[in-house]
């Protein structure tokens, strides 16, 4: 059954132009595509095949090509296969589609990721804050963010050094490498 | 973020009149024995260490042997055991439950998360000083502590209530100026308690030169009166 199956599947998304299909293994199926085509492929996926359920968004910061990469996660009660459907968009200004009227559950990961890696998601329900009421600062998964150095502004630090560390030390043992050596000032 | 190390200042204690009189302060050691041996524990489970309190509690253990009981209410608590790392998010709670809390009170840091931050030292979103927000009777630090230290250190935490030198409570009113302004640190300068510090710190007749500051300014500025909660069904 799987077999004709995917076969089927195959068919169907070739109406999607410009798809580029990897077989990871018969229950894992990569979809490279442009991200004009997202919306129609998965409309495609959820209305004439079996794909239900978004399982997830992730999104992945590419900086030196200057992109973020989404990907979504596609999973089939039926036969048991992932789809995970990659799309490439620019980092500024990093605004794309929303997937809300296709896939419910989609406003929860992209209030998520617009948190995480400020990607505005044009139509979703709720672009407020999620997790990080209390931050104001740039969205913390970026890259360009350095989570050391705001630590190191914002937080001051406390040595901990017990005595019955010194014994060890004294004996030749003890932290091969204390999170003093290897914090940003001492670099 | 201010500088002071208030890890070396005393608090003012009342000084004890010396008599001969063994029988002189009965009455305040009769006190601080009782206190000692009856404690009401909130522990706000904010990390793993939590997972370390149930054998401590339960029978192996036995943390009631020594008086110890879990309370389900900050009001009604005498101890505030946090246990784990403190997020942002989470340290405002924190200061919302510490703050409640009747005096004396007293709070334990347990894990290495509480006293530096432990694993999650580069991490944004996580507290590294917890005594920067609220003053700390005792840390017990390790990843996780056994509750053999656990037990360890609450029979500390019993020794020093004995003597009268847990007094951390009072630290929080007589420099709430300090730790007001390690909050608004985090919180913006918004930050407000439902709980009125300075006016309980003149009721309790704890306020100290530094109970007033420029932090304390910045709050009567923006402090706005509680409402009461709209009810809705």
């Amino acid at each position: 059954m799987s077999a004709a199956h995917s076969q089927n599947l195959n068919v169907l998304l070739q109406e999607i132009e410009g798809i580029h299909l990897t077989h990871h293994n018969p229950r894992r199926l990569r979809a490279d595509i442009a991200a004009e085509a997202l919306p129609a492929l998965l409309a495609l996926l959820r209305g004439r095949a079996s794909y239900v359920h978004l399982s997830a968004i992730s999104c992945v910061d590419w900086i030196e090509e200057n992109q973020f990469e989404l990907v979504y996660h596609l999973w089939s009660y039926e036969t048991s296969v992932l789809i995970s459907a990659h799309i490439r968009i620019p980092r500024e200004p990093g605004i794309y589609l929303s997937v809300f009227d296709i896939y419910t559950p989609a406003a929860f990961f992209e209030r998520d990721i617009h948190e995480m890696f400020g990607v505005y998601f044009e139509g979703s329900p709720d672009m407020s804050k999620f997790i990080l009421t209390e931050w104001n600062g740039p969205p913390p998964m970026r890259k360009d963010f350095n989570s050391e150095k705001w630590v190191m502004e914002t937080f001051s630090w406390q040595e901990y050094h017990p005595d019955w560390l010194k014994d060890l030390e004294e004996q030749g043992g003890g932290i091969v490498s204390t999170p003093e050596s290897i914090r940003m000032d001492n670099k | 973020m201010s500088n002071t190390d208030l890890s070396n200042i005393e608090v003012n204690q009342k000084p004890v009149a010396k008599r001969s009189n063994p029988f002189a302060n009965v009455f305040n050691e009769l006190v601080s024995f009782c206190r000692s041996r009856s404690m009401f524990m909130l522990h706000y489970c904010t990390g793993c260490g939590a997972i370390e309190l149930p054998p401590a509690m339960t029978s192996r253990f036995d943390m009631e042997r020594l008086g110890i009981q879990p309370m389900v209410t900050p009001r009604q608590a005498d101890i505030l055991l946090i246990t784990g790392y403190v997020s942002i998010k989470t340290l405002k709670r924190v200061i919302l439950t510490y703050e409640q809390m009747g005096a004396p009170k007293y709070v334990i840091g347990i894990c290495s998360c509480t006293v530096n931050g432990g694993m999650y030292w580069q991490s944004y979103a996580t507290a590294k000083k917890l005594d920067e927000y609220i003053p700390v009777d005792l840390y017990i630090a390790g990843c996780m502590p056994r509750p053999e230290a656990v037990i360890e250190g609450l029979q500390q935490l019993m020794a020093k209530i004995k003597t009268d030198e847990a007094n951390s409570w009072k630290k929080y009113y007589e420099h709430y100026d300090y730790y007001l302004g390690n909050q608004q640190h985090l919180f913006g300068n918004n930050w407000q308690t439902p709980t009125d510090i300075i006016g309980e710190a003149k009721t309790y007749q704890l306020e100290g030169p530094n109970t007033l500051g420029e932090h304390t300014k910045i709050l009567e500025s923006v402090q706005r009166p509680l409402e009461p909660l709209e009810m809705k069904l």
